[in-house]
């Protein structure tokens, strides 16, 4: 039986515990409350956050996965409460559980300024069977915290065992909603064939398991401060201190040496679920037509697997769960030819085999999913990376398709999956491979609008805008199972939230689920007071697209990265006609501004020869050079920029009744 | 404990999931309500109830025995929510014997949900107990549009009233709605309608059944009434015939004072003050000198125990009945009526007496005075009968009890005195015996609950601004501030506050917020400091222009349909703002909005501008009155609100000199 971290190889020095077989202790079970520090019951203001409205003195969990088929959770958690805030937010208990889980044990107490201590009584510990179905049953314990308000301590402990439980996954999660003073793991590891294993996350290095007494390791951090959400940050399993743990039956090998044997394995699969027969090779030959470079020839096959092949993994299939149930597996390449219908892990192996037909070396990709955490192959266990993905070699370069993902074009991968680590799957030697990231021009939102301008202000006209990319793909996914009556609702909620008295009408929703055409958005809006008079002028905000958009970045401090998903691009072209009578009062645009090799700002504003109608265009791309991902501390130039862009998008010009168009350039 | 969650969803799914019949016929009555062709709606309508019926049977045991049938007919995709049955019932007063449902498609395929596929759940999980819960079955993911979802149950109950209700729709149109009484032989019902003309029972013996059909769909309009107001709902007395054995098992009532007397039942014995209850009060009111200054140390107390319910027995009626005060105190948590009657002790200790009100939370429109029933109540307050010493806007008299001070110890952003704005107005009763009435309760003006911001800005030549705003807040603005302020870390609250600051000056850096909460006095103060370099935008480098309303809109109503189908409803408040910009120097005002004044019978607003010693002073000052517009008035209200707006958004010019 082993304990080990799987860098432990890696770095010295190593940690690789031999755990003698002891005892099980079940902790706290028998366990008084333990005494209270004087200082803790006098502590008027918070240790680790100044502001928190509670503060966790001390959690700790035991794990005691020891005993074949039981596994054993002790909680013992004390908390000082500091505001009615703190109050609200544990004033009540509740500990949720499956049937085939017992909880035991339950108490809590609350021990005053004063030092009194009221407990809670048993009678006031409620167990409800919260949803029952099919002898399934979430069941909790919850009771209500006696006499709590600003100043107590309350603590509470229970035991949680799970029957037939153990041998399997932990997360052990040490930073929580509200700081915490200390928290502290008690690991026992299963004393079977497979040895325990443990991966940190964002834990500083000086926090590491030591052995503990009776067959346990304890692992503690201390003042760790309270999770909170930011705008446009990374995942939470990328920016909070975890430890995973899971069982692995060779620990001591090498990340290295377990990629490469689980490469070779899948590679294995690989060959055969992509087997070339004269089904597909006739198929090949006959979808690649008289395409004549390598690129042509993949974008075809592709095109055919998104278009051609019905995807049952599709939610917007018009299958129903029922009907997708009874889609018999395709056991082969030629099958699924056939057939014309299948999963999306069917779709890219018959591309592959397909490629693999017209002379392409085709690979099995694994790759990381970057919304959850940012892959790095350090990290030894299958569960963090998918077989998602087909490589293929065209010349020296591995270039990645996505076939069995209808809406991802050819180039790209989902955004997900851009930018990540692959391990493309080898019989002798598996190998790393980076992902690229698609530059901004891939991801495109063109927005063009024909507009004309009354005199009390009122703006109406028809707009058209196209996405492409990533903005398709999530626009895609995100409209393709709603009716029309709701693509229609969803688009008017977006244009009403930042223009609310806009009237939008004639919607058009183009391309939803269309592969590979662009999405599109068709209106007829009508804007009463979109532009401003006064006695003698009207100013006008051209950038029509981001009348009512509030700036991106608003809050002083910032504690996590910041995270753009992918590089992006807009065109904007917007023509207003203006009102009889008045013209443009000397008008300037924006002067452009760029931040090097990351991002590109221009804005123009011209006239039509007849004086009549005002041209607007802007450009602008942000995430070039795979930069997306920056640090606390470029929060303030990033804001800066961005409140540069909404300053500029919210240029204001000026018409002048009667006045002389001046300086504008003729369009 | 993520990884439990997770696996739960997963169980869930993986459980609910079962290979389902298919090929079964669907009942006849589904079969038949299926045929039916209802008329084209508008195409935002989501799905057509085709039949919806109550059958209920009472035994001479008094036992209610209910059938429900319902089908409804899934017009788009976001019908298929509507593709679930849901009946609830108490644990230990009634059960679901039996629910069954039917998902027909458009080929005729009918799809069976049985016993393998009901959901047994708590009606609401987050309490600690529930004895309310609910057996469902979820079609909604087998569902789309173009099919018809039905389901029948079967439930049982022993009720604690010889009344009952029904809704005839939802906001979906409706084909049929039927409800029947039957009712052992000699017992007789009388109804009432509300929101509908009234609707005459169907007498057959001693069954009576109530119908409409072919009502239209409720079109969800912003500031509405909300639906109960709208949808024709039905209250039923039932009771056997005078002297019969079987009166004495039935609780029926005539008028208000009946309910009053079984709710004083209900509450006094509760009210019974031990030591430690004497010694709190007098702890707390020591200091005080006044009336109120006792109330309200009392009440403070009162509202800030944390809010918990935990109601054992509700089948038996004690979810009406308070827990004892001595209980509630000594744990120092309860629900409203434990709060209330905790309060009411207390103050009895030092002979100020006080009656329970029960009142509806949430719509001050929903009770109704022709209907005496306990069951139109969801919530406890207070009322304290008060000397003329004590002057509040929330005093009634009552003709025998005289002045009352009316008071929710459980609503703790709204101190003694004001009264929290959705339970203005409405009708409560008093809760005192045979002195017990209806009353309504008090409304406070719109300028008690008044939002004054004072802004003083520094103006740069460049159109860099520097702003001091003190936000005062008195009445249910006042609440408001408090609820945020209350619902939020100080790190959350001062982020919000960044926001709000950024929406109306791009770029602004925030130096200061600080918040002053007077619970006592009813007051909210914040005070905020701000630079933001961009807000004026300069012209052709001679002129600078901006929005002296800094921050955009007083009211965020929005009118812009062309059609309105039902009254509008509009909230008391008042809100005055004005802005002192001192003007750069070398620059002058071009250019300014002309003043405005907007005057109609729910409100006033005004707008104005002047310039003196060198700063330009805008104020705008909105009153609007608790009121409920007919539909053939929406232009008013629509012009009003767009005139507000253009006052909101009119630039000033300045230029240099």
């Amino acid at each position: 039986m082993k304990f080990s971290h799987p860098l432990a190889t890696l770095v010295a020095p190593v940690l690789l515990l031999i755990l003698l077989a002891a005892p099980s202790v079940l902790a706290f079970k028998d366990e008084e409350w333990r005494p209270i520090d004087p200082a803790h019951l006098a502590l008027k203001t918070p240790v680790v956050e100044k502001d928190a409205d509670a503060e966790v003195i001390f959690w700790e969990v035991r794990i005691d996965d020891g005993e074949r088929g039981e596994l054993e959770e002790s909680h013992y958690v004390r908390v000082k409460i500091f505001t009615e805030r703190g109050k609200e937010l544990y004033s009540k208990i509740e500990i949720p559980f499956f049937n085939f889980t017992k909880i035991k044990d339950l108490a809590a107490r609350t021990i005053k300024a004063d030092g009194a201590i009221i407990e809670l009584k048993k009678e006031d510990i409620f167990e409800q069977t919260k949803v029952q179905i099919s002898g399934l049953k979430l069941k909790h314990k919850s009771f209500a915290v006696p006499g709590i308000e600003p100043g107590v301590i309350i603590e509470y402990r229970w035991r949680e065992v799970v029957d037939g439980g153990g041998g399997g996954r932990f997360q052990l999660n040490f930073q929580r909603e509200i700081p915490v003073q200390n928290v502290t793991y008690y690991v026992k590891p299963f004393s079977g064939i497979y040895g325990m294993r443990y991966m940190p996350f964002q834990v500083p290095d000086s926090v590491r398991f030591t052995k503990d007494k009776d067959g346990f390791h304890k692992i503690s951090m201390s003042n760790v401060p309270a999770f909170r959400e930011e705008p446009r940050m990374p995942p939470r399993n990328q920016v909070r201190p975890w430890i995973l743990i899971y069982y692995s039956s060779n620990v001591s090998q090498s990340p290295a040496s377990y990629w490469r044997n689980l490469g070779q394995r899948y590679h294995e699969f690989f060959k055969e679920w992509t087997k070339v027969n004269d089904d597909v090779r006739k198929a090949a030959t006959q979808i690649m037509g008289d395409a004549a470079t390598p690129e042509q020839k993949l974008d075809r096959l592709l095109e055919y697997c998104r278009t051609k092949i019905k995807n049952v993994s599709d939610d917007a299939s018009g299958l129903t769960p029922e009907e997708r149930k009874k889609v018999k597996d395709n056991k082969k390449p030629s099958d699924t030819l056939k057939r014309g219908v299948a999963d999306g892990g069917e779709i890219n192996m018959v591309f592959a085999a397909l490629a693999s037909a017209a002379g392409f070396e085709t690979r099995l990709a694994f790759v990381g999913d970057r919304s959850d955490i940012f892959f790095d192959p350090s990290f030894a266990n299958a569960s963090f990376i998918s077989p998602s993905v087909i490589a293929v070699r065209v010349g020296s370069q591995w270039r990645f398709y996505s076939p069995g993902y209808n809406y991802v074009p050819a180039g790209m991968l989902r955004w997900q999956q851009e930018g990540q680590q692959a391990l493309l799957a080898d019989e002798t030697e598996p190998a790393w491979v980076k992902t690229p990231i698609s530059a901004p021009q891939l991801s495109l939102e063109k927005r063009t609008a024909k507009l004309r301008l009354d005199e009390d202000g009122t703006l109406e006209g028809d707009v058209r805008i196209e996405y492409t990319g990533q903005f398709a793909i999530e626009r895609k996914e995100y409209n393709d199972d709603e009716s029309p009556a709701e693509r229609e609702e969803i688009l008017r909620k977006i244009v009403k939230n930042r223009m609310d008295t806009a009237e939008v009408t004639n919607i058009r929703v183009e391309n939803v689920q269309d592969p590979a055409k662009p999405f599109v958005y068709e209106y007829h809006i009508r804007i009463p007071g979109y532009a401003q008079r006064t006695g003698k002028r009207v100013f006008l905000q051209p950038a029509f697209f981001h009348r009512g958009i509030p700036a991106l970045f608003t809050q002083s401090q910032r504690q996590h990265s910041i995270y753009f998903h992918y590089p992006w691009s807009e065109e904007d072209e917007v023509t207003i006609e203006l009102p009889a009578g008045y013209s443009l009062d000397s008008p300037d645009a924006p002067a452009p501004f760029r931040s090097e090799k990351v991002s590109d700002y221009k804005a123009t504003i011209g006239i039509s020869k007849d004086q009549r109608t005002l041209v607007y265009k802007r450009s602008f791309y942000f995430g070039d050079n795979e930069a997306i991902l920056f640090p606390p501390n470029m929060y303030q130039p990033l804001r800066n920029y961005f409140d540069r862009v909404y300053k500029a998008d919210n240029h204001t010009i000026t018409l002048k009744q009667g006045a002389a168009t001046a300086q504008a350039p003729a369009k | 404990m993520l990884y439990r969650s997770l696996l739960f969803c997963f169980l869930l799914i993986a459980a609910a999931a079962p290979a389902l019949a298919v090929g079964d016929d669907a009942p006849d009555w589904l079969q038949q309500a299926a045929a039916a062709k209802p008329p084209a709606y508008d195409k935002d309508v989501p799905a057509v109830v085709l039949h919806q019926e109550q059958v209920v049977k009472l035994d001479s045991d008094g036992r209610l025995t209910t059938t429900t049938t319902y089908a409804v007919r899934i017009l788009t995709r976001e019908g298929r929510a509507y593709a679930e049955a849901v009946e609830t019932y108490l644990t230990n007063a009634g059960k679901v014997k039996e629910i069954r449902a039917w998902l027909i498609r458009p080929n005729g395929e009918v799809k069976k949900y049985g016993k393998d596929q009901v959901i047994d759940r708590m009606c609401n999980p987050l309490d600690i107990y529930d004895e309310c819960r609910a057996k469902l079955i979820d079609a909604t993911l087998d569902a789309d549009a173009g099919m018809i979802f039905g389901y029948q149950s079967s439930s049982e109950e022993q009720p604690l009233f010889s009344q009952e209700r029904w809704v005839f729709q939802s906001r979906l149109p409706t084909l049929v709605s039927r409800y029947t009484l039957s009712l052992p032989s000699n017992w007789q019902a009388s109804s009432i309608t509300f929101n509908h003309p009234n609707v005459a029972p169907v007498v057959s013996g001693s069954t009576y059944t109530w119908e409409l059909r072919n009502l239209p769909p409720i079109v969800p309009e912003s500031a509405s009434p909300v639906v109960t107001n709208l949808a024709p709902r039905l209250a039923v007395k039932y009771s056997p015939a005078e002297g019969s054995s079987a009166q004495a098992r039935t609780r029926s009532f005539d008028n208000w004072v009946e309910v009053s007397r079984w709710a004083t039942e209900l509450h006094d014995p509760q009210a019974v003050p031990n030591e430690a209850i004497i010694a709190k009060t007098l702890q707390l009111t020591a200091g005080a000198k006044t009336e109120l200054d006792k109330i309200r140390a009392v009440g403070r107390f009162v509202q800030e125990l944390q809010y918990i319910s935990i109601d054992v027995g509700v089948g038996r009626g004690n979810g009406f009945r308070p827990h004892s005060a001595a209980q509630a105190f000594a744990k120092l948590y309860g629900d409203c009526k434990d709060k209330a009657n905790l309060m009411r002790t207390m103050l009895k200790t030092i002979n100020i007496t006080a009656y329970p009100v029960v009142i509806f939370s949430g719509d001050r429109t929903f009770v109704r005075e022709e209907w005496a029933s306990p069951t139109q109540f969801n919530h406890v307050i207070i009322a304290v009968k008060v000397s003329d010493e004590t002057q509040a806007a929330t005093v009634i008299t009552h003709p025998k009890l005289g002045r009352l001070l009316i008071f929710d110890a459980t609503d703790d952003n709204t101190p003694v005195g004001d009264l929290p704005d959705h339970e203005q107005g409405s009708l409560a009763l008093l809760v005192a015996g045979d002195d017990g009435a209806l009353m309504r309760m008090p409304i406070t003006s719109p300028e008690a609950n008044l939002l004054d911001r004072q802004s003083e800005v520094m103006m740069d030549a460049d159109g860099a601004i520097t702003v001091t705003v003190s936000d005062r807040a008195v009445g249910q603005k006042a609440a408001d501030f408090r609820r945020v302020f209350r619902s939020l870390s100080r790190p959350e609250y001062t982020g919000m506050i960044e926001t709000w600051v950024a929406r109306g000056a791009n770029g602004a850096k925030v130096s200061k917020v600080n918040p002053t909460d007077s619970h006592t006095e009813g007051r909210f103060v914040l005070d905020i400091e701000f630079t933001a370099r961009n807000y004026a935008q300069l012209m052709q480098d001679k002129l600078l222009v901006f929005r002296p309303a800094i921050f955009g809109q007083m009211r965020t109503l929005s009118l812009t349909e062309a059609k309105r189908n039902h009254p509008i409803v509009l909230e008391a408040e008042a809100y005055k703002d004005t802005v002192r910009i001192k003007l750069p120097a070398g620059f002058v005002v071009d250019e300014m909005p002309d003043a405005m004044k907007l005057e109609t019978s729910f409100g006033t607003f005004s707008a104005t501008y002047e310039v003196k010693d060198g700063y330009l002073v805008f104020t705008r000052n909105l009153i609007q009155r608790t009121a409920t517009i007919p539909v053939e008035d929406y232009a008013k209200v629509k012009n009003f609100y767009a005139g507000m707006r253009v006052a909101e958004q009119a630039p000033v010019v300045l230029v240099k000199k």
